[in-house]
């Protein structure tokens, strides 16, 4: 989806849009800071506030990195990411740790599920890592406004006849590939484009979306066992294999 | 006095809920249009505060359910939502006098000082 721009050159809209979600998205931890802290003047007992508004903090800077990540790939025309062999556990692995924490805060479990032993997929670690990060922050927030039971998210990885999938799944049954597909639609021009699976304006599934297409790949719907989820499928590295 | 509070961000509903709770006010939290309207049918809040834009139904449909049950025709509701009141302007009026809409605060620019202010109010209005 491209526009010209006034001296002619081509502007990516896509980017634009991308950028209005982030900005709507980020609103969201400072906002719960601000009254996290208003809490404390107002002398109310709580003794994990330091900490809690600590790991928002955290997170959001986090969150800044990889979205900007995002923005500027979206931003990018024609830009493209060198690929090399990558662990997809370890990818997983450092992706529970770094939202591990806000997980806690919002009472979600995070589970690691590596079904059997897969050889290195061809990737690019950093933006892998960056993509998974955003979407899995989105979905730490997106599901404790969809139910009120116990939660739980699981990355996980398994194979498919195309390559190597690697995801997040839960048994939230919104997900699906129509959900997506719409919420790409009104990506940027609606409060809530993915209204049928969070609240906010899902910036991280289309940060998401954004660096794997630099990785030429794409965010898909996925199921895990009988678990529904969002991930991508990754290429093996063959030479690696013939090794 | 009750309240139900419908608040989508598990964190943001923790904050307003202790607060209120440390005003003296007891606290029901929903995350959506659908589990408010069970809270409300065992809870039965004398106020409730509510975000309009949740997941699946939004807080105008639950509005909308809301009112068409008479037990819950005149309870008080109090808008804390993150849309901005300029994109409401032209709904307002359904807004106030349709749904009975006590007020609206626009969620970025509201302290929970302000909130509890505004809870405070509603709740001397339903005394008198």
């Amino acid at each position: 989806m491209k526009q010209a721009g006034q001296n002619g050159q081509v502007t990516p809209a896509l980017s634009e849009q991308l950028l209005l979600s982030i900005a709507e998205q980020l609103k969201l931890p400072f906002l719960q800071i601000a009254r996290r802290a208003e809490l404390a003047s107002l002398e109310v007992n709580d003794p994990g506030a330091l900490q809690d508004i600590q790991t928002t903090a955290t997170t959001a800077i986090g969150l800044l990195d990889n979205y900007l990540f995002g923005a500027r790939l979206a931003l990018e025309d024609h830009y493209q990411l060198q690929m090399e062999p990558v662990s997809i556990s370890s990818v997983l692995y450092d992706t529970g740790q770094q939202l591990d924490a806000m997980a806690k805060l919002y009472g979600v479990e995070l589970e690691l599920s590596l079904g059997g032993k897969f050889g290195p997929v061809m990737a690019h670690r950093a933006a892998l890592q960056s993509a998974l990060v955003s979407l899995g922050y989105s979905l730490i927030e997106a599901l404790p406004s969809l139910q009120d039971k116990k939660l739980r998210l699981q990355l996980a990885t398994h194979r498919c006849r195309y390559g190597i999938v690697a995801g997040m799944y839960s048994d939230v049954e919104q997900v699906t590939t129509e959900a997506l597909r719409q919420g790409r639609k009104l990506q940027g021009h609606a409060r809530q484009p993915l209204a049928t699976l969070t609240h906010g304006s899902g910036a991280g599934v289309f940060v998401a979306d954004a660096i794997l297409q630099a990785m030429d790949s794409e965010l898909k719907v996925t199921r895990h066992h009988r678990l529904y989820g969002l991930g991508t499928i990754l290429r093996p590295n063959q030479q690696i294999q013939l090794v | 006095m009750h309240i139900l509070l419908i608040e989508p961000d598990r964190l943001l509903a923790r904050s307003y809920q202790q607060a209120l709770e440390q005003a003296g006010y007891s606290v029901a939290t929903g995350p959506t249009a659908q589990v408010a309207i069970h809270a409300a049918d065992t809870q039965r809040p004398d106020i409730v505060i509510l975000e309009i834009q949740l997941v699946s139904h939004s807080g105008i449909e639950f509005l909308y359910e809301f009112r068409s049950y008479a037990d819950w025709q005149h309870i008080p509701v109090i808008v804390l939502s993150q849309v901005p009141p300029a994109e409401f302007s032209d709904s307002w009026a359904i807004l106030k006098d349709e749904l009975g809409v006590a007020a609206y605060y626009y969620k970025p620019h509201t302290s929970l000082t302000q909130l509890l202010r505004a809870v405070n109010a509603v709740t001397e209005t339903i005394k008198k």
